[in-house]
């Protein structure tokens, strides 16, 4: 992982090009996600994430940078907290306080980027998964989250759980031969 | 719930796919999320975290299926 000033993609993004963007979103959602750890058990944080990344599009044109790098990404950061706690505090009533901001934040000091070694590590490993596992693995990725899982597990002939169990042995048998190359995937999540 | 039926249940929400609230326009959680308990919840997050680690490696530009649902939901919105 290196850090980098996403920054750098805010000019087009604020310009409304959605290919600056994607590079964008590819090194903000993990610090995102990360940021909202605390929360995994009161809300979906898969659905604040999205939700999260959708206005940070349109938040773009109005951030203005103040010299410290990522603002998009600070701004960002904000934005999924106070949506994780309003989501929290409708389901459940939960007081939730401000301690937690400052660490939320700190997640903008670095923007993760994929090791290309580790990139070729995990492809490495996929290409010797066996097939069913393979095919519930590069179906999700083929669908680019925009299908169910239902779908995809008919279209592969396979019932819902078989599908699922399918997924969970691929993401194992990756992590298990990633190991093997001294990658321990729990650390870098 | 069996273990299989709560593995499933763990397993189902570590997908990209979300819908979107007709009501309030916003993405809405899975509806899997609501059945776990605490731990399930749990562990469905860090199966997340590592699964979308994997999933950008495996992406020509380094994006995740979340990032691709997103972006991909803003080009079909573009006017």
């Amino acid at each position: 992982m290196s850090a980098v000033d996403l920054d750098d993609h805010l000019p087009a993004i604020a310009a409304g090009d959605p290919d600056a963007f994607e590079r964008w979103v590819a090194g903000a959602e993990h610090p995102l996600r990360a940021s909202l750890r605390s929360f995994a058990t009161r809300v979906d944080v898969e659905a604040v994430v999205q939700e999260g990344l959708l206005r940070a599009w349109n938040v773009a044109p109005r951030i203005v940078r103040d010299g410290a790098p990522n603002a998009l990404l600070r701004v960002t950061l904000r934005i999924v907290r106070n949506l994780a706690i309003d989501e929290a505090r409708r389901a459940r009533s939960v007081a939730i306080g401000d301690d937690d901001l400052d660490a939320s934040l700190s997640f903008a000091t670095f923007a993760a980027m994929p090791d290309p070694l580790l990139r070729e590590a995990i492809h490495r490993c996929s290409e010797r998964l066996p097939p069913r596992p393979r095919s519930a693995l590069d179906a999700r990725i083929a669908s680019q989250g925009a299908e169910h899982d239902r779908t995809l597990a008919s279209r592969l002939g396979m019932e819902l759980n078989t599908f699922l169990q399918n997924f969970t042995r691929a993401r194992k048998l990756l992590a298990d031969c990633l190991r093997g190359r001294g990658i321990d995937l729990g650390e870098l999540a | 719930m069996t273990s299989r039926e709560r593995e499933a249940l763990i397993e189902a929400v570590t997908t990209a796919h979300r819908t979107i609230d007709p009501f309030t326009r916003m993405v809405s959680g899975h509806p899997a999320f609501h059945d776990l308990d605490d731990e399930g919840r749990r562990i469905a997050y860090e199966r997340t975290l590592v699964t979308r680690t994997l999933e950008r490696a495996l992406d020509p530009r380094g994006l995740s299926t979340t990032g691709r649902a997103v972006v991909g939901r803003l080009r079909r919105s573009a006017p």
